[in-house]
């Protein structure tokens, strides 16, 4: 069964259509990269994927079940985590309650192995979430989407402000639960993350796609080339 | 002590609880769904009449309680559903449609009952006495049971599990759906407590107050006076605001009478909007 995929989809603000008859999939254990400038409808898309915009046309099926016009809250029942790219935690919680929230006892023994990787995290458990600097923050719902252990996890710019140390834990936990069968959409500016984890490129330009394929295919002049016109 | 000293501020303190048992709906409302009710009042209103209808049926005046949690929380259910959902994040159009609420049950408690003042016999009738003066044990008992309200709801916000969703939900509603948080349901649920805070405040106040259809107005002026006060979107906020204008509005019925009271609650409201707009602790 596919965790994710979409086809012909296209959809935007008003009348505007910000993304416009994308398709594509990802299988389980792999790891789709959807690159492209600022603004040409990265985040709109995952918007559209996870049912925070209405589709204008085109199916989006999550692990084998069409959204159709399901809610956010109902396509995360399907199988879907998703970590935005804005306000990716809740500020006026803790840190400690950001993590514990959805979980059924509200203890946090299912983060340990989080913990031992990011332990900027266990040391600010008490602090509240808002006065986290931007990569913390990032590190913070990255933590919280995986922990969640679902079939397929949605990344929006995931690095933003993370240490390059950091960023490549973030890598080699991913492609760990790749080995286990998860399947990624990671929406990535920073190419050298990218290239850690990518198994297929989306490369998006003004709604449109103008290059995909498996990574293997792809090369990085071919990825700069369509982010540098 | 002069016992009359001691009466007037038994008074301040039993006009300060139940304003506060009405403003905290309102608070509520307002500061989580961003829904400014003004059919609060009316809510208020029905719960009167439920306490009216248990009267005069010579039911015990605590049947009151069950039927008014019932009939505004039922009302509250279907208003939220029909109403106000589809008008989440739109201020002004839920604005006019919770005005246009507040007319229709005005009109239907008037066609019901008439436009006439009715009375609610009081229970616990009779007087207890404390530090040396006599007091209506009734009122006593309502100050007593307002607080012990406000006191669990603000416990239970701080410390439970649901409470703790609450926040999440109203701080980033969008970030509490990629949880899987019920965010509808939470706000269908949190709209049905406002609705039934104001039910049993008017069950409260109704054997104290004529009970007539243009009961509610009257509250529901004075809490956004509250929420203007102490600003929106805190829980302290709604404490130091009933203080202010409850406080106020008692100290000067007492020294001055009723409409210099309202006038100076006013006066102090048209000060707070001017000089603090924010209210004395906004959110944020």
């Amino acid at each position: 069964m596919i965790p994710i995929s979409f086809s012909n989809v296209s959809g935007g603000y008003g009348s505007l259509n910000v993304v416009q008859e994308l398709s594509g999939e990802v299988a389980a254990g792999q790891v789709l990269c959807i690159v492209g400038r600022n603004g040409v409808g990265k985040s709109t898309l995952l918007k559209l994927l996870l049912g925070y915009l209405p589709c204008r046309s085109g199916v989006v099926t999550i692990c084998g079940r069409k959204a159709g016009s399901m809610a956010p809250e109902t396509r995360r029942g399907l199988g879907v985590s998703y970590c935005p790219q804005e306000r990716p935690v809740f500020d006026d919680l803790s840190v400690a309650d950001n993590l514990a929230v959805m979980v059924q006892d509200g203890r946090l023994a299912g983060y340990r192995h989080f913990f031992d990787l990011f332990p900027v995290l266990e040391r600010r458990l008490a602090q509240r979430a808002g006065t986290l600097s931007g990569g913390e923050k990032k590190l913070l719902s990255f933590t919280r989407g995986l922990a969640e252990d679902q079939p397929a996890v949605v990344l929006d710019e995931p690095t933003e402000g993370v240490q390059w140390e950091n960023i490549q834990r973030m890598a080699d936990i991913i492609n760990d639960r790749k080995a286990g069968g998860t399947a990624f959409i990671v929406v990535e500016q920073n190419l050298s993350f990218a290239e850690l984890i990518a198994d297929h490129y989306l490369i998006m330009d003004h709604g449109r796609c103008v290059l995909t394929g498996p990574h293997t295919g792809i090369g990085r002049a071919d990825i700069v080339k369509h982010l540098t016109v | 002590m002069d016992p009359l000293i001691i009466t007037q501020i038994l008074n301040i303190l039993f006009g300060v609880t139940t304003l506060a048992m009405i403003a905290l709906g309102l608070a509520i409302t307002f500061g989580m769904l961003g829904v400014l009710n003004l059919a609060h009042g009316e809510f208020v209103m029905m719960g009167a009449f439920c306490a009216l209808v248990v009267d005069r049926a010579g039911a015990p005046f605590l049947l009151a309680v069950p039927l008014a949690l019932l009939v505004c929380g039922g009302v509250g259910l279907v208003v939220e559903l029909l109403l106000i959902r589809p008008l989440y994040r739109r201020p002004f159009d839920t604005l006019v449609a919770t005005w246009g609420l507040s007319l229709l049950l005005r009109k239907l408690a008037e066609a019901g009952f008439g436009l006439g003042f009715n009375s609610v016999a009081v229970p616990l009738a009779g007087t207890t006495t404390l530090f040396g003066t006599d007091y209506p044990t009734y009122r006593l008992v309502l100050i007593v049971i307002c607080i012990a309200i406000i006191a669990a709801l603000f416990a239970w916000y701080g410390t439970s599990r649901a409470g703790l969703k609450i926040k999440a939900m109203v701080g980033n509603p969008d970030l509490a759906r990629a949880l899987g948080m019920p965010v509808k349901r939470l706000a269908t649920t949190t709209f049905v407590v406002g609705s039934c805070l104001a039910g049993l405040a008017g069950v409260m106040v109704a054997p104290l107050v004529p009970v007539h259809p243009y009961l509610g107005l009257d509250y529901v002026i004075k809490s956004f006076f509250v929420l203007v006060v102490g600003g929106l979107g805190s829980v302290l906020g709604v404490v130091a605001g009933t203080g202010v204008i409850g406080g106020l509005d008692s100290v000067m019925s007492a020294l001055f009478g009723s409409t210099q009271a309202y006038f100076t609650v006013l006066v102090v409201a048209i000060l707070f909007l001017w000089l603090k707009p924010r209210g004395l602790f906004a959110h944020g």
